[in-house]
């Protein structure tokens, strides 16, 4: 009764009540935090063959397991979180690419092209941890979420008729996974501009500084790619943790005008180049929230083969001269900062020479006193990137509009002796070539007209196709996909995948507006699940593992993959 | 028996008028005409796709430039451009659009969201935006969410005709189309006031139809004349921008955020012999004198900033605001307490400027008082004052039931 009489006593228990539930529900957020959210940035840069400049950003967050309904994120970006609680995805690829990926020029068998040269426009593939009758759905929504955080049109993904049920290609092979590609999506700043906004520090300090809108939309290649995967939560209160990696990968022309400085007299020698000189900006300073943050360059075996290094001969004990001024400054070409640290690959199986990986902390400098790294090439150099074992292409066959083939063709390339010397096991060895190919509806593919030529001879489909998975298209409806693992001798020269097809009757209100431009169709996917694109760095100190570093020796999971692209020309015709 | 049913009548007589005055104020039973302006939206449409229509994505660009500028934030602009010029690879100058052959400004800039790109951009689209009609997975990012308090700015641009507007070379937007997507939004209290602006050929056409209040419209061109473009970029290769929003931009420049230039004094810009085209606007639905009306009211977002000389009060007085919230004894109170917290918090975008408010308040007592509530700066001591209001009622009840 006497609290009744004074409800302002009553408000003010109530009041302090609420205050210090709070307080400890923060304080026990606070103790708990024994895993902290992390984040680091890197950027690795190679100088390729042609005298282009390959620049590699790399993102990583991670956020911990929380025990809290709406957990506190101070670094993790919450949107992504929002999304893998909401659609309960265990693992999420995302890119948009521009251009093609040049696997003659700038090599195919290495940790970087294995994982980032994507097919153009954008590819989204999905693992849901939600009953099969359910992953449709989510599906849908999560195309419609990504369609709206990064401004591009991946709501299209939605309908039946564009994505696919991939069986045993994918790597998370579980039949949980969706796959979907659009082709003719248009990669700009747009789509950058929520990418960034992931970041910690979004584009205005550390690394991702250097990204200047006109340098990087000016290159030959670009893909921004997004992956995400969450580790499994173990009992149902708990939110599960969540790992980030974004990473940015362009391929540029160094500018020679901008040079810092080209001999007059050799006219072959590689442009030199610096990051202002590419980016117009310098680094000035690391991002505070990062626990990391470097820059490295990568001197392919290949080139380091052909540059002539005083120590080469010693290999591993050259890690003795590892600090030595050899290492950057020799007469073929001269770094304009030295590194704080060198790696060499451990070993390599299929050549003699080893890469080099320079590193550069960021932590030492800042705004007064900026980083730029700079090479300056004082010989002409040439050397050639390690190729994928097969060399791959797709075409189309025939003439006009009504009918015609796909075909996939395989040539080895000069690598493909080493690798195969490298496999014999027993003296038959074979090679294994995965294969997956989704068309859309309106490409009508017969299955029963595969035929396999190997070594420009046709031969027998059951001879050299292992395993084989179908799924035919239906009309507007979902498309063709099919899966096939093929076992090729080792000594072949050429291997080639023929199909028929029949173009499908559309209405006028299928067409695109601008139908005259054709249809693109998606990319197939070639890997070599045999075949492991991982560098091995020597690392002493355990302390400091960087997640680039780390993603390159575990790439044993990933195969190679060689990504095509085709527009149908012919189809062209056929419209309007 | 009798003692104890008269004090509780009593107590039910002086609590009713209380209740009564606490609901009208949370329900605001307000007409809409009286509802104050909160925010501004801005709808930005190209319609045409191909390298040669160039200038319609940076006509687009620019209004979008100068309404980011004056204020409208990227979540309530939508954006909708048909095809991709920055990146485009005719484009010689990769992720850069200009709207004038020196080159000045890049209106892509950095920070630029699309919210419709490519085969996104069709009527059906268009009218589900304005309407508010999409399905429930469309994120929020891609939705108009004005409410009755909205000014939005509608402008379209691209190839247009006698009363229909060219979506990307295969649909067509017609003037009652629109029309009745107007009429669905007022109906639906998705505005206060709406200004359209379009630049095609006969633009003026595409308004005949419109018939809801509050509705301004301006259009580059009459029936049976062509809008044209400005001047040929050379080095682009095509024309950047057209004239009659080149000049509405060569007005904007002009002005920055804080700047009082009314709509009248940008009608009145437009000079028909430079454009060669007549500019017709119809300001027949629209009932405020276009010389009090600032332009900022539809192209910017301009927030009034109230200067207080003491700190800024704690935050734990505000969490005992919401912690009280869960606890009310009243359930009307309960509702203006949410409701003055949520007046607070978008209390910086409160216009002041509400000339039917200040005209009315000497007629009539009440809406001063209703005025003075939501002009009140420290909404817990009202609360609190609220609070300390009842009490004395409450002990006087339970004395009256004793």
């Amino acid at each position: 009764m006497v609290l009744l009489q004074r409800p302002h006593i009553l408000l003010l228990l109530i009041d302090t009540h609420q205050f210090l539930q709070c307080w400890i529900a923060f304080g026990s957020a606070n103790e708990e935090g024994q895993q902290q959210e992390e984040f680091s940035e890197e950027l690795l840069v190679k100088p390729l063959p042609d005298h282009k400049l390959l620049a590699h950003f790399h993102f990583q967050s991670s956020a911990p397991p929380s025990t809290s309904n709406g957990c506190h994120h101070h670094l993790f970006p919450k949107a992504i979180s929002q999304l893998v609680q909401k659609f309960r995805v265990k693992e999420m690829e995302l890119s948009f690419t521009q251009g093609r990926w040049n696997y003659e020029s700038w090599g195919g068998f290495d940790p970087i092209s294995s994982s980032n040269a994507k097919p153009p426009g954008v590819e989204l593939w999905a693992v849901f941890d939600v009953p099969q009758h359910h992953i449709d759905a989510s599906w849908k929504n999560l195309t419609h979420t990504l369609s709206g955080l990064f401004c591009a049109s991946i709501n299209f993904l939605e309908s039946t008729a564009t994505y696919s049920t991939p069986e045993w290609s994918f790597p998370p092979a579980s039949g949980n996974v969706r796959y979907g590609t659009f082709p003719c999506e248009a990669v700009c700043t747009e789509n950058l501009t929520p990418w960034l906004r992931l970041l910690p520090c979004r584009d205005k300090a550390g690394i991702a500084l250097l990204l200047d809108r006109p340098s990087l939309y000016r290159g030959f290649y670009h893909s921004q790619r997004l992956h995400l995967t969450s580790t499994e939560s173990s009992s149902e209160g708990i939110d599960s943790g969540i790992i980030l990696e974004q990473t940015l990968t362009v391929v540029l022309q160094p500018n020679s005008e901008r040079a810092i400085e080209v001999h007059a007299s050799e006219k072959h020698v590689q442009p030199s180049w610096s990051l202002s000189s590419i980016f117009g900006k310098q680094v000035s300073g690391r991002c505070v929230l990062a626990k990391s943050s470097s820059v490295y360059l990568l001197l392919d075996w290949g080139l380091v083969a052909e540059l002539k290094f005083p120590n080469k001969e010693n290999g591993k004990s050259a890690a003795n001269g590892l600090t030595s001024e050899n290492f950057w400054s020799n007469p073929s070409f001269e770094l304009s900062v030295n590194p704080d640290r060198i790696f060499l690959e451990e070993s390599s199986s299929h050549s003699k020479s080893l890469s080099i990986l320079y590193m550069f902390q960021v932590e030492k400098y800042s705004e007064s006193e900026p980083f730029d790294i700079g090479l300056m090439w004082k010989v002409p150099v040439a050397w050639l990137c390690q190729q994928t074992p097969l060399h791959a292409s797709r075409f189309f066959m025939g003439s006009g509009n009504e009918r015609g083939a796909i075909a996939i063709s395989l040539k080895s390339t000069q690598f493909t002796e080493g690798f195969m010397s490298a496999n014999s096991k027993d003296g038959s060895c074979e090679l294994r070539v995965d294969v997956f190919q989704v068309v859309p509806w309106y490409v009508k593919v017969y299955f029963h007209s595969l035929r396999v030529f190997v070594d420009q001879q046709p031969r027998a489909v059951s001879d050299f196709i292992e395993k084989i998975h179908v799924s035919p298209s239906k009309d507007k409806m979902s498309p063709g996909v099919m899966e096939v693992v093929l076992k090729l001798p080792c000594r072949v020269n050429t291997a080639a995948l023929t199909i028929e097809f029949d173009k499908g009757f559309l209405r006028i209100d299928e067409y695109p507006p601008d139908a005259n431009q054709g249809f693109d169709i998606p990319s197939a996917i070639i890997s070599f699940p045999n075949f492991h694109a991982s560098m091995v760095f020597l690392e002493d100190d355990s302390l400091n593992r960087s997640p680039l570093l780390s993603k390159f020796q575990h790439n044993q999971m990933h195969s190679v993959c060689t990504i095509l692209w085709i527009i149908a020309q012919c189809a062209a015709k056929a419209c309007c | 028996m009798e003692t104890f049913i008269n004090p509780k009548s009593l107590f039910h007589l002086l609590l009713l008028p209380c209740l009564l005055l606490y609901s009208s104020i949370a329900y605001n039973s307000s007409p809409v005409e009286a509802a104050m302006h909160t925010n501004n939206w801005a709808v930005l449409v190209c319609t045409s796709r191909f390298w040669f229509n160039y200038r319609h994505m940076a006509n687009t660009l620019s209004l979008y430039r100068t309404v980011k500028r004056l204020g409208i934030p990227d979540e309530r602009i939508i954006l909708m451009l048909a095809d991709d010029m920055a990146c485009n690879t005719r484009n010689k100058y990769p992720a850069q659009v200009f709207n004038n052959e020196n080159h000045r400004l890049n209106l892509y800039g950095d920070n630029v969201e699309v919210d419709y790109r490519g085969y996104e951009v069709t009527v059906e689209n268009f009218l589900r935006v304005l309407t508010g009609r999409h399905e429930t997975a469309v994120p929020r990012s891609k939705r108009l969410l004005s409410d009755e308090g909205s000014h939005i700015l509608l402008y379209m641009t691209g190839h247009g005709g006698d009363e229909f507007l060219k979506f990307q070379d295969s649909e067509e937007l017609q003037s009652h189309d629109l029309a009745d997507a107007v009429k669905q939004m007022k109906e639906k209290h998705r505005f206060k006031e709406l200004l359209i602006m379009v630049d095609t050929c006969q633009a003026a056409t595409l308004f005949n139809q419109l018939q809801s209040p509050g509705v301004l419209a301006i259009g580059s061109s009459m029936k049976g004349e062509n809008s044209y473009s400005h001047h040929l970029d050379s080095d682009v290769g095509v024309s950047v921008v057209d004239r009659f929003t080149y000049y509405t931009l060569a007005f904007f420049e002009r002005l920055n955020i804080y700047d009082n230039a009314s709509l009248s004094s940008l009608f009145s810009s437009y000079n028909p012999s430079l454009l060669m085209s007549t500019t017709y606007y119809r300001k027949d639905l629209y009932k405020r004198r276009l010389e009090e009306v600032p332009v900022t009211n539809f192209f910017g977002s301009v927030m009034e900033t109230i200067h207080t000389d003491a700190a800024y009060k704690a935050l734990s007085r505000r969490n005992s605001g919401r912690f009280e919230d869960e606890m009310s004894l009243d359930q009307s109170v309960h509702h203006i307490k949410r409701r003055m917290l949520i007046k607070v918090n978008d209390g910086d975008e409160i216009h002041d400027i509400n000339p039917e408010g200040e005209e009315g308040a000497s007629k009539c007592p009440w809406s001063t008082f209703r005025n003075k509530f939501q002009k009140a700066e420290n909404v817990d001591s009202l609360l609190n004052y609220g609070l300390v209001a009842m009490i004395p009622l409450l002990v006087i009840s339970t004395w009256l039931v004793q």
